[in-house]
């Protein structure tokens, strides 16, 4: 082979920077990330996941949910909403001057710019910082997903399809267990829903002395035999619980946004 | 080209050996075109790495330039605190308990214009009888603050001094730093009497 060495250092050089860009710089770059802070509150982020609910993330990984959901909520921009705090003494000039601003959709330079004309007319005003985007829009998630988000995930079960809905906010938005535990068995409960039942991870039973206070709330055409009740085994609790441990609605460095309430 | 085309067409029995050309030109400029175009790019989108700037964010300052507001807010610190170390007594509605601890809400010794007498209480403990509310209240109260980081200290105060109708400012961690240089290293509680002394 008369140009060897040429195709050895080529190769040499071709997998030598794939495993710098795809291994070293992703390694530099989060390999030492830890916990970080919340914004406004100071409390650590991420939460650790109760033994539930890591439990739960083996029954996500092993009934493959990842091939339908993701969890990675994306944002396209961010806005600045300018909202007035106190009118100040002469409440009237500075409700004239705000019918004539524009006072949503504006980049902080202008934000800034136009609480820099309220206060000279006296008003105080505060800007609120709000991410925008489809998934957003969707209702799916407050901010974008961040690397910090997934600190304690292994395996990070991001996903690419999405069949079903994004999941990454799904204890923020969704915070009812049994709802969860209902759609697991009966997916049919709500109108379109896609998604397969799971229904080995319950167990359908003769009810015994008395009923169990985890039985299902089931509707009429849902409910077992009379006599019978559907009691959700071990696995899908922790499913519930691990789905419920999904949060991705605080404020933080990289994801800013201005929490709706306030104290 | 043509010269290349001239070494394809040999007898075909002569076997075909691989020759080299120069890349054209144009192919070079294209090419170094492309790269600065995309390292333009990269410079405007990328952040450089940094491993806090997500997209939309292009780079630290404009991550920095959204963020909302200054720092933690003491009145939210100051709730989760509150409710940690001193609820369990003085109620989560500042409204104390008989027996256990005399009311913060409204109370003459959290209203006061300045903080220095109240922030003694919970640096230094308290015993001895003090009135609160026309109330005389004979008891005894750990030094729950001295522990506390200067901070959220400080964000506890501001709580109660500005919950429940209270309205009396804020407190930063710089004065709980002057004031717990007053007292030094080792508290010992204060009497009633004394701290009713003692300046606002």
């Amino acid at each position: 082979m008369k140009n060897g060495f040429g195709v050895f250092y080529a190769v040499v050089i071709a997998l030598g920077l794939s495993w710098a860009g795809f291994v070293v710089a992703p390694a530099v770059q989060l390999g030492t990330a830890k916990r970080t802070t919340v914004l406004v509150t100071g409390d650590n982020w991420p939460l650790q996941r109760t033994g539930a609910a890591t439990l739960g993330e083996q029954v996500y990984r092993a009934n493959g949910c990842v091939a339908c959901h993701t969890m990675q909520i994306r944002q396209d921009g961010v806005a600045c909403e300018v909202t007035l705090a106190k009118p100040g003494k002469t409440p009237e000039v500075v409700s004239n001057l705000l019918a004539t601003l524009k006072l949503s959709g504006l980049t902080k330079e202008e934000a800034d710019a136009t609480i820099e004309k309220i206060s000279t007319a006296g008003g105080k005003a505060e800007t609120h910082v709000i991410p925008t985007g489809a998934d957003i829009t969707r209702g799916w998630g407050v901010r974008k997903s961040v690397a910090a988000d997934y600190l304690y995930d292994a395996p990070l079960q991001l996903g690419t399809l999405r069949v079903g809905p994004d999941l990454a906010n799904l204890g923020g938005r969704m915070a009812d267990a049994n709802w969860h535990l209902v759609h697991l068995y009966a997916p049919g409960v709500v109108k379109g829903s896609a998604m397969p039942s799971y229904k080995f991870l319950f167990e359908v039973r003769k009810v015994g002395s008395a009923p169990s206070s985890d039985a299902l709330n089931l509707p009429k055409e849902f409910a077992p035999a009379d006599g019978y009740e559907v009691v959700p085994k071990p696995e899908a609790k922790q499913l519930v619980a691990y789905l419920l441990s999904r949060h991705a609605d605080v404020p933080l460095y990289e994801a800013p946004f201005t929490p709706a309430t306030k104290p | 080209m043509s010269e290349e085309n001239q070494s394809c067409s040999l007898p075909s029995n002569a076997e075909p050996t691989a020759t080299r050309s120069t890349v054209p030109m144009w192919i070079i400029v294209v090419t170094l075109v492309l790269v600065f175009i995309g390292f333009v790019f990269f410079d405007r989108h990328s952040g450089w790495f940094d491993a806090k700037v997500y997209a939309p964010y292009g780079s630290v300052e404009k991550v920095e330039a959204y963020q909302p507001g200054t720092g933690p807010n003491p009145m939210i610190v100051g709730k989760k605190n509150y409710e940690m170390f001193c609820a369990s007594c003085h109620g989560s509605d500042g409204a104390g308990k008989v027996g256990q601890a005399p009311p913060l809400a409204g109370s003459e010794l959290v209203i006061t214009k300045g903080f220095h007498r109240l922030a003694m209480i919970p640096l230094e403990g308290l015993t001895g009888p003090i009135k609160v509310k026309g109330q005389e209240w004979n008891l005894i109260m750990a030094p729950m603050g001295a522990a506390l980081p200067d901070a959220d200290l400080a964000a506890v105060l501001t709580y109660i001094r500005n919950s429940w109708g209270n309205k009396a400012g804020e407190i930063t961690a710089d004065d709980i730093k002057t004031i717990r240089a007053e007292i030094g290293a080792h508290p010992v509680p204060i009497v009633g009497d004394k701290l009713m002394a003692m300046p606002e």
